[in-house]
């Protein structure tokens, strides 16, 4: 029980991880946002007597997307040269180590998004809806047969509450489902 | 009005889904707000506001309930005394610490209540007297609030109110009605839509994040209720200060905008600790530490709603969702609605009160069944928020393009979160950023560019000073410890 809590206590409870390659990655992208924004800005009008007008806030913006992405970079720079924490250890002195993430799944909930978007015009809400409950739950291990009756179930109630309760016309399809 | 059939049964049912959502671990009460928008949409303004304040005010207390029974919180706003609350599970005291839970959360919501009561219509009078630039710079010390409040990283949590407020400037603009950032879209032309963004990134973000984690479900014992209630009146005797002085600190940091219920908890265990004769009990069983950080984050609740109604500024991220429902009903948050709807400012104290009330029966009841609700597995519960996400994006506009606005917020707010990057400054200066602009470009040209006049009214003077302050208090900080550690060398 000990080491499961102690997982359980890294995962939910501590949000920091160590200034890394991520951090300056970051910081490079809102850096290029900003010099974007900048760039942009020049094709906005300005106001009579020459002031800037619609391009005013974006640039005010577009230079504090770089001040602070900089100051990010220099944090980074700062704590990599403090030596990197111990392991973290459970009440028992046991080291805790997390397990690696199933970054896949994430991945696929974006391709159940695209998916949606593409297909439910064609296929309609009820079918698209549930292809994406039922590849969801079948990738999170839900067994098949119960599966199919929660995706069938679950899909059936959320068009009952959207379409017919709040009367929203949902994308039918060919099928008029 | 207030007490009509349809209002009571919002509250009652809102509060059941609070509570629902609010003891699942990984599920926050920001998120239940953002999937309750859609359904807001089709409400008239007063349920589809007591609807989120009820749902809020439960959600908050039930995150109480993994904290105690498995050392998870529910929402952040428990963390802080996650370990006292489990220490005293362990030592046989679940029923006492579950039964405080409800009561002092209670007790801190209806304080909170009346503080909202009282002081919001006496601020709404002042802020009649507001111009632009009193409205710009409470704008931007909301924001910077939320900067300094964000968890690591100030850096990052400013760079995260930027891209809110880069995403407010989407769109055609306020001065000369140019089309900024929209590349020919015509969908962009009226700019990011508000609550799909919003459900991106609470919403499709915590779905991303549970489904990547392998570790889904918790095993748990079965909770026992009789006698929850025995050991709490003595606690109320004993901690009677305690409780006074959480719900003050609570309310206090509710009512700055930008900080919420979970830093309210923070400073208020910070507090009794410092005060307390116990002090060794703290973080291995301190009861006094949930009396006082459970009386401040629902406190904090109530006083969130002080800036969010009276000025317009949201006073955490939920309170953001609620602005956008104002302006989504066709209202404006500000003094005006105090004189012009005092129907919904009514609505809204009733529901703070009738929710914390219910609070004792609805928690009772909420902890007899946790055993089941957090059985209730989580990979059948993510999907169907993912799909309930999609559906509510949808419904808004009935737009294929919210869906996409969802998608691309929720992939943003994921890898900004994944990088400890605060996703609540995204929302803020999404709602914050029209009000900040149009009220700048306004005064800019009041005072013909002359940011000095900025600083020329009383009150817009204090609230520039302290926006200002607030800028440099970082920086000062960094000089003041670089000094001394030369000085230590």
């Amino acid at each position: 029980m000990g080491k499961r809590s102690g997982r359980f206590r890294l995962l939910s409870l501590t949000r920091g991880t160590p200034m890394g390659k991520n951090d300056y990655i970051g910081a490079g992208i809102f850096i290029a946002l900003g010099v974007f924004i900048w760039a942009v800005s020049f094709q906005f009008p300005v106001l009579a007597g020459g002031h800037p007008g619609p391009s005013l806030f974006p640039r005010v913006l577009g230079t504090l997307f770089i001040f602070f992405s900089l100051i990010v970079i220099l944090e980074g720079r700062r704590k990599s040269k403090t030596p990197p924490a111990p392991a973290a250890e459970d009440e028992g002195g046991n080291v805790i180590i997390i397990r690696e993430k199933n970054y896949f799944n994430a991945v696929l909930v974006i391709i159940l998004i695209a998916a949606f978007i593409a297909l439910a015009p064609h296929l309609g809400f009820i079918i698209t809806g549930g292809a994406v409950l039922f590849i969801l739950m079948w990738k999170l291990h839900v067994k098949p047969l119960k599966n199919l009756i929660i995706s069938a179930v679950v899909i059936c109630l959320i068009y009952s509450v959207f379409a017919k309760g709040l009367r929203v016309p949902l994308p039918h399809g060919f099928l008029w489902w | 009005m207030l007490l009509t059939p349809t209002t009571f049964l919002t509250i009652v049912a809102c509060s059941l889904y609070g509570l629902f959502v609010g003891s699942i671990p990984g599920l926050s009460a920001t998120l239940a707000a953002s999937l309750l928008v859609p359904f807001t949409f089709f409400m008239d303004p007063l349920p589809a506001l007591v609807s989120i304040v009820s749902m809020s005010a439960m959600a908050i207390f039930a995150g109480d309930i993994p904290a105690a029974l498995i050392r998870i919180p529910g929402t952040p706003s428990s963390a802080a005394y996650t370990y006292d609350s489990y220490a005293l599970t362990l030592q046989g005291k679940s029923q006492l610490v579950l039964g405080a839970d409800i009561i002092f959360s209670a007790i801190g919501g209806l304080m909170g209540a009346a503080v909202l009561m009282t002081s919001a219509p006496l601020l709404a009078e002042v802020a009649m007297k507001f111009s632009t630039f009193e409205y710009f710079w409470l704008a931007a010390l909301g924001l910077s609030a939320t900067v300094m409040v964000s968890a690591g990283s100030q850096a990052k949590g400013a760079i995260a109110m930027c891209l809110g407020l880069f995403l407010s400037t989407i769109g055609v603009d306020i001065t000369l009605g140019f089309p900024r950032f929209t590349f020919g879209s015509v969908d962009l032309l009226t700019g990011v839509s508000f609550i799909p963004a919003m459900i991106g990134v609470f919403g499709i973000s915590e779905v991303m994040r549970n489904v990547s984690q392998r570790q889904m479900d918790f095993a748990i014992t079965k909770v026992k209720t009789k006698g929850m209630f025995a050991g709490v009146g003595k606690l109320i005797k004993k901690y009677q200060w305690n409780m006074w002085r959480s719900g003050a600190i609570g309310t206090f940091i509710g009512v700055l905008p930008g900080a919420g219920a979970d830093i309210a908890a923070w400073i208020a265990y910070a507090a009794s600790k410092r005060a307390s004769k116990e002090k060794e009990l703290y973080g291995k069983g301190s009861i006094e530490a949930i009396v006082d950080a459970g009386t401040a984050n629902n406190a904090c609740l109530a006083g969130d709603w002080v800036p969010a109604l009276v000025f317009g500024i949201p006073g955490d991220s939920i309170t953001a969702v609620v602005i956008g429902v104002i302006f989504m009903k066709g209202l404006r948050p500000g003094p005006m609605i105090f004189e012009q709807q005092p129907e919904i400012i009514y609505g809204v104290y009733f529901a703070f009160i009738l929710a914390n009330l219910l609070m004792v029966p609805f928690g009772w009841l909420a902890v007899k069944v946790s055993s089941q609700m957090l059985r209730v597995p989580k990979n059948i519960l993510v999907p169907i928020i993912l799909t309930v996400a999609m559906t509510g994006a949808f419904a808004i506009n009935n737009d294929v393009f919210d869906i996409i606005t969802l998608g691309v917020l929720g992939i943003v707010g994921y890898f900004m979160e994944r990088n400890d990057y605060p996703v609540a400054p995204i929302v803020l200066g999404l709602v914050l950023g029209p009000i900040l602009e149009q009220n700048f470009m306004m005064s800019m040209i009041k005072t013909d560019w002359n940011l000095l006049l900025f600083f020329n009214r009383p009150i817009s003077a204090l609230l520039g000073i302290s926006t200002v302050a607030m800028w440099g208090f970082p920086f000062l900080m960094a000089f003041l410890e670089r000094t001394k550690n030369k000085k230590t060398v």
